[in-house]
């Protein structure tokens, strides 16, 4: 499996990468990332990620713009998003372009493997 | 706009909880820091329903220490360009939770990051809706929310 983790903040790709790498869920998983919706729409087209967990509120390209073009393209694989916003509008939004899950920052290992339950 | 069920403590405790594993105890009698520690404050702004701003504040020790926490490095290893994300994503996170507790839709801007000594944070055109001090082993973290002016 390959998970593309997108987030502008280096520190955050670092704690999604941590909490991936205590789930079995995810076990032996090959992590990739980006920076933005822009580096990581790129980067999707050369790695073909199995999952893509991105934040919301990036520069160049937000998330939610990064899953708009990837379903535009045709190339969307398991989409979630992991951000320090959450609103019911965002849920709707995201949910209604095809997103498995929204986890709110903060969150917790078991928050982020319960999410990806319904994505791997 | 409704301001009363934003909680800067309990927000800014999960935080450090969840992200850092740090427990902030209670308020501190002061939240000014000594003019001579260096600190480390993170900014996001709010626009829409809501018009105003988060700043999250650490001294430079704190600052040091939550980076080792969330890059699971030592002190040495770190840059001052993980110290500042760190900071930034602290900002970011705290704003986007009291965001998602304002009544209304709003925007979260990325953070922005400054650094140095005996320094005050203020935009023009905004209140102190809410300040506290936290305690976090002996270190402040200092939690404002500003509201634009509407009086201006």
């Amino acid at each position: 499996m390959k998970i593309l983790v997108v987030d502008d903040s280096k520190a955050m790709r670092a704690i999604v990468k941590r909490a991936l790498s205590t789930l079995d869920r995810v076990a032996g998983a090959t992590i990739v990332e980006a920076v933005d919706g822009k580096e990581a729409f790129a980067t999707a087209q050369a790695e073909q990620p199995d999952l893509i967990i991105s934040d919301w509120n990036m520069p160049e390209m937000t998330g939610i713009e990064l899953l708009q073009a990837l379903n535009e393209a045709g190339t969307c694989p398991s989409f979630g998003f992991v951000t320090s916003e959450s609103t019911p509008e965002m849920h709707e939004l995201a949910r209604s372009n095809g997103a498995r899950f929204l986890v709110s920052k903060p969150f917790t290992p078991e928050a982020l493997d319960d999410a990806l339950a319904s994505a791997v | 706009m409704q301001l009363a069920e934003v909680e800067l403590d309990r927000i800014t405790g999960d935080i450090f909880a969840a992200i850092l594993g740090l427990t902030l105890d209670g308020h501190r009698a002061s939240d000014t820091f000594p003019p001579d520690e260096r600190v480390v404050t993170g900014v996001v702004q709010i626009t829409g329903d809501f018009e105003g701003a988060v700043s999250v504040q650490l001294g430079e020790h704190l600052a040091l220490r939550a980076a080792q926490l969330m890059f699971a490095l030592e002190a040495d290893e770190l840059t001052d360009e993980e110290v500042t994300d760190t900071v930034g994503e602290l900002a970011n996170m705290t704003g986007g939770n009291i965001k998602s507790a304002l009544a209304g839709s709003s925007a979260l801007s990325l953070p922005s990051v400054t650094a140095g000594r005996d320094y005050r944070v203020s935009l023009p055109g905004t209140v102190i809706k809410d300040r506290i001090g936290l305690d976090c082993d002996g270190d402040l973290v200092v939690v404002a929310l500003m509201q634009r002016d509407v009086t201006l």
